[in-house]
């Protein structure tokens, strides 16, 4: 926070940034400048392509080749429809999600919503874990290793530093995954046959395919996401009148993570596909950057998912246990004492060393372990989106500013959609999946 | 004693003991110490809620109520001014802790008769109240005494203030006593604990000097969020209870229509000075000075300088040095506290003066001038323009705030901690 820190220069820059665009707020505290202007959608974005994202579209299109592709406009569409609607509840209402669930529906449901939240975000924090052991597996360090030093880095990091520095950082390595769209540019496929497969949807009713397409929901769509960018336009202070502006970055970050998934699935499609790999391990689906980094590939890939899990692994625990406390009154802040926020710090330490403990069971498979993680938020995401869809219809809360009757149409429909797929899901019989994985 | 959570959903029965509707909600009348309980929502069988002023009530227990009227006033529900509904508006909410300090959720509320009447007597922020909501007041009590979890936690109705929620209907003029009598710090604390929508409520209720002390206890960024959310006239009001320095900086941070706004609104004379700190770089001297400080003459005696000291009643940080000028205003010494106090009362500043004072000008950097003040142990360095003229002084809190950063202020007690103000 020392605000010696910044170059002057890049201060400068960002005080006439600001008095020309009066919608952004420039952090003083900004490392970067054009993260500083980065609206909290996009931010929200970006954060999905994490661990979970990577493992999950590199398998989309390793197993499937370009055959599911339409399920990302899909996909694409229903992620745009829920960031607005959290970003237009933030501004309108000033509250976080798990603030209003609180208000709203008492505390009975917020303690369901919140067990939920728990399960999902778990589950993320185990991917995270699973992804960076995967990372570091390509360059031989055992899981054993890594798990339990970035357990206690990442405990320490945030206690210690700060989680606004965290975040940034986090977000400057999503940069590496630009290499997919060079790398598929580079690979080069029949762009025809990937148009063809975007708008052909083709569905296949096997278990591995159903999981594959609840999982891509589930990494593309998390609830995490809404929670973290309801509460981070209502943090910002944006309200309504700056509504468009909030919309647009909703829109954008939105689109813009798919358009990042897109290339990944279209990569391993061309690059793992052919060879019929089934991905075990991040070394194969490190291939998919071979066109672009080749020799490199798996240092560059190893590092990418290094960094995007270990750090995403940060913030998942924090910001849950934010949400959780909140809702139930309960003092929350790294900055505090054990004794002063006993349960805050508890489920904070908690995350971490479950996350962690999972992933170190002896033999279970990593890549299984995420892509199982992304399953469980797609089951989960229905839930989190009934409580959405009812609260911003409340006139009560949202004023004029409720869903028109065409978006109600196409989310409730959405949300149906994700139900069946699920209870398809689990009618063709999980337990034979089980046996396999 | 008596939960919300026991007798909502509980049956409300006529006074021939026929069914009549449901408990739906309770409105209390605030203002007494313990809030009576004025009326009964209840929703009668097809839906409708109807509302009963207290005195139909007959009995009133967890079992539910019962009525002793036959003929029923339906009336529409008109909420008077100082009611509020406990379950809709108070149940879940978020409240200020007073004597915790820090923003809590209302898990339960305890009612009691106090004075021949029901009352609000107190809300439960517990575990208890959480498991009571959630019906596993048994085995989850016990479970929760194994693992040696806090459990009760009660707060008297006067130890809360209710947070104004954007969402909340409660739009009452609250009067926030209890929160005037925390310290400027413990208010800043639960101030940031809120919403940033939430935060005005608690700000427009303080008096503007106390609204301006807990602005200065509040992060760069809530700052900022804070002036730019706050009426108006409001802000302006507020910054013209802050040191001009400060003032400044915080309008520097705003955007420019809002800064030219406020500063329309300020007094002129206070809002003088603000602009022409404005016109200075922020990493300068003329940046980082205030424009708070008290100049002598040398002609003037030591007893008249105290006396006029008494009048003033200057604020700590401005009163261990005085500035010696002369008749053109320029800066030809300085005097300490100490300096005038062991002074014979009759002998002239100018004896006592010491001579070639320490100073920089406006433009210098701003890193210079706490070096300056580091190299030569000063609480404040005058800061002259070309010519020579006195323009301001920087203080040693707020050269060292700029060279270590901001976080130094909250670890470190304030150098010129207040001293009790009468």
């Amino acid at each position: 926070m020392t605000r010696l820190a910044i170059p002057r220069p890049i201060r400068r820059a960002q005080r006439s940034l600001r008095d020309r665009l009066p919608n952004f707020r420039v952090h003083r505290s900004g490392v970067l400048l054009f993260l500083g202007v980065m609206g909290p959608g996009l931010i929200a974005g970006l954060a999905g392509n994490d661990a979970g994202g990577i493992a999950t579209y590199s398998v989309l299109g390793a197993e499937t080749g370009l055959r599911m592709l339409w399920i990302l406009p899909v996909t694409t569409v229903m992620l745009v429809i829920v960031l607005e609607m959290a970003a237009r509840m933030g501004a309108v209402t000033g509250q976080g999600l798990g603030d209003l669930i609180r208000d709203e529906f008492g505390i009975r449901w917020t303690l369901f919503a919140m067990v939920v939240l728990l399960i999902a975000n778990g589950a993320n924090v185990v991917a995270e874990f699973a992804g960076a052991a995967a990372a570091l597996e390509i360059f031989g360090v055992p899981r054993f290793v890594t798990v339990p030093i970035v357990a206690a880095g990442i405990w320490a990091l945030v206690v210690f530093a700060g989680y606004r520095v965290v975040e940034r950082v986090f977000l400057s390595v999503a940069v590496v995954f630009l290499a997919y769209v060079v790398s598929a540019f580079v690979a080069g496929p029949n762009w025809g046959d990937v148009g063809r497969g975007l708008v052909t949807p083709s569905v296949s009713f096997d278990t591995s395919t159903l999981l594959l397409m609840v999982a891509t929901v589930g990494t593309t769509v998390t609830p995490y996401m809404f929670f973290y960018l309801q509460s981070s336009v209502a943090d910002k202070g944006l309200g309504p009148e700056e509504l468009s502006f909030e919309r647009a970055d909703a829109i954008l970050g939105g689109v813009w993570t798919n358009v990042i998934a897109l290339f990944i699935v279209v990569v391993a499609a061309v690059t793992i596909f052919p060879r019929g790999i089934q991905i075990q391990t991040a070394e194969q689906a490190a291939i998919a950057l071979a066109p672009v980094a080749g020799n490199f590939a798996k240092a560059l890939f190893a590092f990418g998912l290094f960094g995007a899990s270990v750090l995403a692994a940060t913030v998942m625990p924090l910001t849950t246990s934010y949400a959780v406390c909140e809702s139930f009154g309960w003092e929350s802040g790294v900055s505090r004492k054990f004794s002063e926020a006993p349960v805050f710090m508890g489920l904070y330490t908690a995350l971490i060393v479950i996350g962690a403990v999972v992933v170190l069971v002896p033999g279970l498979p990593l890549f299984g372990v995420i892509l199982v993680s992304q399953n469980l938020n797609g089951i989960l995401l229905p839930i989190v989106l009934i409580f959405m869809l009812r609260l911003v219809n409340k006139p009560r809360l949202m004023g004029s500013h409720v869903n028109p009757p065409w978006l109600n149409v196409v989310a409730w429909g959405l949300t149906g959609l994700i139900i069946l797929l699920t209870g398809i899901l689990f009618g063709s019989g999980i337990a034979g999946w089980i046996s396999k994985a | 004693m008596l939960f919300l959570s026991q007798v909502i959903g509980k049956p409300v029965l006529d006074r021939h003991g026929g069914a009549f509707g449901k408990v739906r909600d309770l409105i209390v009348a605030l203002g007494e110490q313990y809030p009576p309980v004025t009326g009964v929502v209840i929703r009668v069988t097809g839906g409708r809620e109807i509302f009963l002023p207290w005195s139909d009530v007959e009995d009133f227990d967890e079992t539910g109520a019962r009525l002793h009227t036959s003929s029923i006033d339906i009336t529409v529900f008109q909420q008077r001014p100082n009611e509020i509904r406990l379950y809709l508006d108070l149940l879940d909410k978020q409240i200020v802790d007073v004597e915790g300090r820090k923003i809590v959720r209302v898990n339960d509320i305890q009612l009691a008769p106090v004075r021949g009447r029901l009352r609000l007597v107190a809300v439960d922020v517990g575990l208890t109240g959480i498991l009571r909501r959630l019906g596993f007041s048994g085995p989850g009590e016990r479970l929760a005494r194994a693992l040696r979890l806090p459990m009760e936690n009660y707060i008297e109705w006067e130890e809360v203030d209710p947070v104004e929620s954007s969402v909340s209907s409660l739009k009452l003029r609250v009067p926030h006593a209890a929160l005037a009598t925390l310290h400027p710090a413990d208010v800043a604390h639960i101030v940031e604990q809120l919403a940033p929508r939430d935060r005005t409520g608690i700000l427009t209720s303080l008096d503007d000097e106390r609204a301006a002390d807990v602005i200065e206890e509040l992060s760069a960024e809530d700052q900022v969020d804070v002036l730019e959310a706050l009426p108006p006239e409001t802000a302006a009001d507020i910054l013209e209870e802050m040191g001009p320095d400060d003032a400044a900086d915080l309008l520097a941070d705003l955007s420019e229509e809002r800064k030219t706004e406020l500063l329309g609104l300020m007094e002129p004379e206070e809002a003088s000075d603000v602009r022409e700190l404005l016109t200075y770089g922020e990493e300068t001297a003329g940046g980082l000075m205030t424009k708070d400080f008290i100049t002598v003459s040398p002609q003037e005696t030591a007893q008249q300088v105290i006396d006029r000291l008494r009048e003033l009643q200057p604020d700590a940080n401005h009163v261990y040095y005085l500035y010696v000028t002369d008749a053109q205003g320029m800066l030809v010494g300085t005097i300490t506290l100490r300096g005038l106090i062991i002074a014979d009362p009759d002998t002239r500043v100018s004896e006592f003066t010491r001579p070639e004072p320490i100073s920089v000008t406006v433009d210098t950097d701003a890193d210079e001038v706490a070096r300056a003040i580091a190299r030569y142990n000063l609480l404040a360095l005058p800061v002259v323009d070309e010519e020579g003229q006195m323009q301001g002084v920087v203080t040693v809190d707020d050269a060292m705030e700029r060279a270590l950063g901001e976080g130094w202020r909250k670890r470190l007690p304030e150098i010129f901690e207040p001293v009790e103000e009468t």
